[in-house]
């Protein structure tokens, strides 16, 4: 049998006296794409950090593929992409010198897919020799997308990847995860507060409140119960907005 | 092998019904109004997915779903294909499952409607408007 993506047992972290992350427990099997939910300074980043080993945790265990993020093998690294909520690393570099930076550092690198999504994505020959601090936020990001999918990841784990993307730049990224990355079987772990996009492509959701996960399953199960299960006299609801207010307040 | 128009379904996300289950309905309304007739091919799922923006997987639920109903009919090397006799889709003598199919939208109209205060009169005449209007 093979290890699981994520495995997180009775996980703790704490800043000075607050505790973001309380004994969670998390587990996600392979293929599985996963929306992450939870209110702002739920512990989404710190948990996805942790995750990572990019955080020493304070309790508990994690396993990536079977290996602790703290002393991950490089053939494990080499499994998995992470799109930083916000990244200021390499950004005196130009794209094309962080690609080749990065390029260097994995076993398999998929030169093709780069290209490709550089021309789709707007990355014209002045943008590409352009410092990255110099790129917009948009621009940022979706360089950080292509720099996180270019060694074919089977994990992929992304903060809020679409937070600076216009609404064409956000369905661009969405084709893309649907048709090269989905497709694949990538197991793929998500943050986002824009939840219709979330509903177009995750199958699970997962709450994080109060330092755990508090609720989790498949996403069209817990939209039909919530339209099933409404208290007589309360407000009809129930849609992915409704759910998440209702757990998470 | 595509004969139908290019974007067949549209899907509303952050509504009550999941996108599997607007789908769904979707395909019913089109097979039971005829637009989709018998031995009609649908897009395959890869192409509803890029066309929506939606996970494939959901896709496949609900032609998945479809084929159990017997409204599709899976058809090897062709892909799906609305079945020679629909399931409860028959002409005429259908009007009735028809007009079920259309309940939960005016469901979903009439509790918009007591949300907004609106008095029934009121809307049914707009609605009769709106279906005398040319589509």
């Amino acid at each position: 049998m093979t290890a699981l993506p994520i495995q997180m047992r009775g996980v703790a972290r704490r800043f000075g006296s607050k505790t973001v992350l309380d004994g969670l427990d998390w587990e996600v099997g392979p293929g599985q794409v996963v929306g992450l939910l939870g209110r702002n300074g739920a512990g989404k980043s710190t948990l996805m950090e942790c995750l990572l080993g990019l955080r020493e945790i304070d309790g508990g265990s994690i396993t990536l593929f079977g290996e602790s993020p703290a002393a991950l093998s490089d053939a494990t690294r080499a499994r998995i992409g992470y799109v930083p909520q916000k990244s200021e690393l390499f950004d005196w570099m130009t794209p094309l010198q962080m690609l080749a930076y990065f390029k260097a550092l994995y076993p398999r690198w998929n030169d093709g897919k780069v290209e490709s999504l550089m021309d789709r994505w707007g990355f014209d020959i002045v943008m590409r020799n352009k410092p990255i601090r110099r790129l917009s936020g948009g621009e940022q990001q979706r360089l950080s997308i292509i720099r996180a999918l270019a060694h074919d990841p089977e994990l992929l784990v992304l903060d809020e990847p679409v937070s600076a993307l216009d609404p064409a730049g956000r369905r661009d990224f969405l084709t893309e995860l649907i048709d090269g990355v989905i497709e694949r079987g990538t197991t793929v772990v998500f943050s986002t507060h824009i939840l219709t996009d979330l509903e177009r492509v995750a199958l699970d959701v997962a709450f994080l409140k109060d330092g755990r996960i508090v609720l989790e399953g498949d996403l069209d199960d817990l939209l039909d119960g919530a339209a099933h299960h409404v208290a007589p006299g309360a407000r009809t609801p129930s849609n992915l907005e409704d759910l998440f207010i209702e757990v998470t307040r | 092998m595509s004969s139908h128009t290019p974007q067949l379904f549209s899907i509303v996300p952050g509504s009550t019904a999941p996108i599997y289950r607007q789908l769904v309905d979707q395909v019913r309304r089109l097979v039971a109004g005829g637009q989709l007739a018998p031995g009609a091919a649908l897009p395959s799922v890869r192409e509803v997915a890029l066309q929506l923006a939606v996970n494939p997987m959901t896709v496949s639920k609900a032609y998945g779903l479809l084929e159990l109903e017997g409204v599709l009919e899976r058809r090897r090397g062709v892909g799906m294909l609305v079945a020679d006799r629909p399931v409860g889709m028959g002409g005429a003598s259908g009007a009735g499952e028809r007009l079920a199919l259309l309940r939960p939208t005016l469901e979903r109209a009439a509790r918009e409607a007591r949300e907004l205060e609106l008095d029934p009169d009121t809307v049914l005449s707009l609605f009769n408007t709106i279906l005398k209007e040319s589509p």
